[in-house]
């Protein structure tokens, strides 16, 4: 039940003034959509949780730095969750070489296929601009987004050295930004 | 101009999320230093942002609202740290051509990180290059979470003429060989029909894969008799074709979108 922006910039703002109700009806309108960012890329149900709350800790806490003339307020919950779920994905793969993720529980996860979803212009735009990458290249930057895969994985997924990887999600990202123009 | 492209790629990796621990820790410390840089990585937060309108959504567990709350309980509420009606500032402005003294140590304390952040880079050179060889040769070694997964995919092909036009979307869930085509912006031309196809060198001549419908969605299990190799590698291609489709079960019109799949996943 995702709201409208300006339903959430609305509860964003109740939010930094520290209404309670205002953080309950924000985080029932964006918690599906933000678990399912974390726990696609973490894969495990535990580190999602673990997510989700310091997601919610931060945005109760920093609701007040939100500015809707520089993101869409669910834009910016996705990135504080991404980037939580990515610190800590990045560390665990690191830390715990023996470390087996849970098998993900995907019975919660709604059958609805990706191309009945609501699409903006931007993401219209956005889709187009990845679309004119080459495909190896737009699997990259897809896996990247979406797994929060890091370089050496995707050099094993696309069987490349790491420096090729390298090279090639700087270019990638930098044909996205002159494709989209701003 | 004082971010150069080399912040820029970095602010893009960083947002995309392909940067190791050291390289994010780094950069979260340049976000919270540099207000211009912050702006980098905000613009790059909005050029990709939209991508998460493509996951599914899940329903966390009901213990963790509870978590949630208790937590936010010990914490002070928002308010005291700003009032929501003042806007944050705007990003710091480009430096006078003249930078006062100041910033030009400023500039100096950023060369130093940044060549810190080079040389960390380095040192890391030699733990992948075992990793490297590692995942070449010993690919069970791995931590589960570097293994190549193989996920029940949707696999995603933008067809399109130009970057700025994508015609149709197809999506192809793998699990039950299910496409679906959007709509995007092809119009509709009275008189003819677009005509799906796919072609692959496996197959010989292209395949068509029947008409795209004139509503915005069109849902086939079209696939089930191809095998899953040949879907993710073929080329998708929609043609212009007479009102009901080719007669030749060839492609004979024009064919105006192309594209192939990659993973989605979402």
């Amino acid at each position: 039940m995702l709201l409208t922006s300006a339903e959430l910039v609305w509860l964003l703002a109740g939010v930094a003034k520290g209404d309670q109700a205002a953080f309950e009806r924000l985080y029932a309108a964006t918690r599906a959509k933000l678990y399912g960012v974390v726990l696609r890329i973490l894969r495990r149900q535990d580190l999602a949780d673990e997510v989700m709350q310091e997601t919610f800790v931060k945005i109760w806490t920093s609701a007040a730095q939100f500015d809707p003339a520089l993101s869409s307020p669910i834009t910016w919950m996705v990135a504080i969750a991404r980037n939580r779920a990515i610190d800590i994905v990045r560390k665990k793969s690191e830390i715990s070489i023996e470390e087996e993720p849970e098998a993900m529980e995907v019975a919660g996860e709604s059958p609805d296929p990706m191309a009945k979803r609501a699409m903006t212009e931007d993401l219209r735009k956005l889709l187009g601009c990845i679309g004119k990458l080459e495909s190896e290249r737009q699997r990259m930057i897809l896996l990247a987004y979406y797994h929060g895969w890091s370089r050496e994985q995707l050099a094993v997924k696309l069987d490349k050295p790491v420096n090729t990887i390298k090279t090639w999600l700087r270019r990638s990202l930098i044909e996205i930004r002159e494709c989209i123009g701003s | 101009m004082i971010h150069d492209e080399d912040q820029d790629a970095l602010a893009a990796e960083y947002v995309l999320g392909t940067l190791d621990p050291d390289e994010r820790a780094q950069t979260q410390a340049l976000i919270s230093v540099d207000a211009g840089f912050a702006a980098l990585v905000c613009q790059w937060e909005r050029r990709l942002g939209d991508l998460h309108a493509m996951v599914d959504p899940i329903e966390p567990p009901q213990t963790t609202w509870d978590k949630i709350k208790a937590r936010i309980s010990q914490v002070a509420p928002a308010a005291e740290v700003r009032l929501p009606e003042v806007p944050p500032p705007p990003p710091a402005p480009e430096p006078a051509p003249s930078p006062p003294t100041g910033q030009v140590i400023d500039f100096n304390r950023r060369l130093n990180r940044w060549r810190a952040a080079t040389a960390s880079i380095g040192a890391l050179a030699a733990a992948l290059m075992v990793f490297v060889a590692l995942a070449e040769f010993m690919p069970d070694g791995l931590p589960g979470a570097l293994r190549p997964k193989v996920p029940a995919a949707r696999l995603v092909a933008v067809l399109q003429r130009d970057e700025l036009a994508p015609a149709f979307l197809l999506t192809v869930d793998t699990a039950t060989r299910t496409m679906t085509v959007r709509r995007v912006s092809a119009g509709i031309e009275p008189g003819y029909s677009y005509e799906l196809w796919m072609v692959s060198p496996r197959l010989g001549t292209p395949r068509s894969l029947g008409l795209v419908s004139n509503d915005e969605f069109t849902q086939r299990p079209m696939l089930a008799s191809y095998d899953p190799d040949t879907i993710n590698t073929a080329t998708y291609a929609v043609s212009l074709e007479p009102e009901g489709g080719s007669k030749t079960g060839a492609p004979t019109g024009p064919v105006l979108w192309t594209g192939k799949l990659v993973e989605a996943t979402p």
